[in-house]
């Protein structure tokens, strides 16, 4: 008779454990297996964005939130992350530097602007404008600067340019310090 | 402070919950008919998505993260999620008992509000500090608020209007989310 | 048509779980511009149903009442958590496009409600056939918005990078609005009349 009585109490609770435990285990074994390739994935993806700025590059490192490109034993230029605050939202862009002056190269990894007007700001016709930039000539053309923005879209526009110029100002003076 | 001031109002009226995410929508449509029960359950939301993102923050920095089980999240927080909603059921059960029957269904339904997970989930995306996903959150659930007050309003409108019949219902209930959405796409770009 | 058939049936019209149960509407209106981010999340969906689906009905008869509800959460999280590992590590693409939508289908009432409705009162076999028929008219539902949003919204009949064709006029000038949330409400909305227009659901 206790028995019974416990088992009635009981058993929801057991049996709740048991479901908990058995997704438990569930989770971590999938876990186990899909870990490595997401991380790999990860980096995969800066790698082949690094790789198509610098197609010269046959190694990087990563410290500091920089990355410095090496060709062999030589530096070739860095790169870092840089944020704007865009229209829709953030835009995360990957900014390459050829030296401590100049850009490299721009490349848009992600935004959340306006559909026809602001997502532009990914086309060539925008981005190829930082082609060998100097950082200070980072600017819309109706700042003084020289890139032209993009008609209708000054915010994503001008979002990208502040990001891309106070980011390479901040990097090359954490570069030129730690040197 | 700023940062924390534009998080805030992002949350409420450029990314809106409703309107933009598209977070909270069942009871965006179940509800949303008279004026007093979208403001009560706006914000009962509200405050089991603050208590939710202030619990969840606290499991994920201290438990999730140092044992590195984050992958654990999902199932982690909308047990809490589910367990706050009970328990603020219970509360109100017995403070308010009027309060408790007139929300009847749409309060345990809280739990399955995807914006109560997806404050969560969003804190966790964007890596806000415990002070921040808090003000998300009361943002969140402030536009969500907002909206659902709007939507009620307009309801209560169209009730008396005279609407095609295939149209009554949910059918113009959407349509005339559309117009809202349309609206708020003007704040974009406020910051 | 056998039991199997009509559950399955049921799902696809009668019981469309968006056009007119309203259900799992979140993920529809975000997810539904284009008919890639349609595919995706059907197979997330059709995973985790079926899966809660099974399990549920097998277990039905030694779950208690009352720790019910608890124990159907812990199973169709565990499985959405499965469906999320797996498809960020292999299916990368559709994990970024589906966003913050994947997780969310936890909470999508579609699947607790499958659960809580028919799996725990139905046999192992009748459950599957409920899953297939409601995964399939809510992947007829993403499908059919997607297609008009995708269309209006870009120009272009995209699929899986396979470009099939572009609108004359739109491909140049698309009617960006369709793939803005206003766009989703409007569609939408105009549907559910014409579920109702047509009779297949009481207008109110």
């Amino acid at each position: 008779m206790q028995a019974k009585k416990f088992w009635k109490t009981a058993s929801p609770v057991i049996l709740l454990t048991i479901v908990v435990a058995v997704c438990v285990s569930i989770l971590t074994y999938v876990d186990s297996i899909t870990r490595d390739k997401i991380a790999a994935q990860e980096n995969a993806a800066v790698e082949e964005m690094l790789a198509t700025m610098f197609p010269e590059m046959t190694d990087y490192k990563y410290e500091n939130e920089i990355y410095t490109i090496y060709d062999g034993e030589e530096q070739v230029g860095y790169a870092f992350l840089a944020i704007g605050s865009g229209y829709g939202g953030d835009i995360n862009i990957l900014v390459g530097l050829e030296d401590a002056t100049t850009i490299k190269e721009i490349s848009i990894i992600s935004q959340e602007e306006t559909p026809g007007l602001g997502t532009r700001i990914t086309e060539p016709d925008f981005t190829n404008q930082f082609i060998g930039l100097p950082i200070d000539d980072v600017a819309l053309s109706r700042d003084g600067g020289q890139v032209d923005a993009i008609t209708s879209s000054t915010i994503s526009s001008s979002a990208v340019v502040d990001a891309v110029r106070e980011t390479a100002l901040e990097k090359v003076k954490q570069l030129t310090e730690n040197q | 402070m700023s940062e924390l001031a534009a998080v805030f109002i992002g949350m409420v009226l450029i990314n809106n919950f409703i309107l933009t995410r598209f977070l909270g929508l069942c009871p965006f449509f179940g509800v949303s008919k008279q004026l007093n029960s979208a403001i009560s359950m706006g914000v009962a939301v509200t405050f089991v998505m603050a208590v939710a993102s202030l619990a969840t923050w606290i499991i994920r920095t201290y438990i999730l993260i140092p044992f590195d089980i984050e992958y654990m999240n999902i199932v982690i927080f909308i047990l809490v999620i589910a367990t706050l909603v009970q328990i603020i059921e219970l509360f109100i059960k017995k403070t308010n008992a009027g309060l408790y029957f007139s929300f009847g269904i749409y309060l345990p339904l809280i739990t399955t509000n995807c914006a109560v997970l997806g404050i969560t989930l969003i804190n966790v995306q964007e890596s806000y500090s415990l002070t921040g996903s808090i003000v998300a959150a009361l943002g969140g659930g402030l536009g969500f608020t907002l909206v659902l007050a709007m939507m009620s309003g307009i309801r209560e409108k169209l009730e008396m209007a005279d609407t095609p019949k295939a149209m009554k219902g949910l059918p113009i209930a959407f349509l005339t989310a559309a117009l809202l959405g349309l609206a708020f796409l003007g704040f974009g770009g406020m910051i | 048509m056998g039991k199997f058939g009509k559950e399955f049936a049921k799902g696809l019209i009668l019981s469309n779980p968006v056009f007119v149960l309203a259900l799992g509407l979140c993920p529809t209106l975000a997810i539904s511009t284009s008919i890639d981010n349609a595919l995706g999340m059907t197979l997330a969906v059709l995973i985790v149903l079926i899966g809660s689906n099974i399990i549920i009905a097998a277990i039905r008869n030694f779950v208690p009442s009352i720790t019910r509800i608890p124990i159907f959460i812990v199973i169709i999280a565990t499985l959405v958590t499965v469906v999320n590992l797996i498809f960020h590590a292999y299916l990368p693409a559709t994990y970024e496009s589906l966003g913050i939508f994947l997780p969310l289908i936890v909470v999508n009432c579609i699947i607790l409600g499958r659960a809580e409705a028919f799996a725990s009162k139905n046999p192992i076999k009748d459950s599957i056939a409920d899953a297939l028929g409601i995964t399939v008219g809510f992947m007829i539902a993403l499908l059919i918005v997607s297609f008009i949003r995708q269309l209006l919204g870009t120009g272009n009949l995209t699929v899986f990078g396979v470009h099939f064709f572009t609108l004359p006029g739109l491909g140049e000038h698309p009617i960006v609005a369709f793939v803005l949330p206003y766009g989703a409400f409007l569609v939408i909305g105009i549907i559910m009349a014409i579920f109702r227009w047509k009779g297949v659901i009481k207008s109110e």
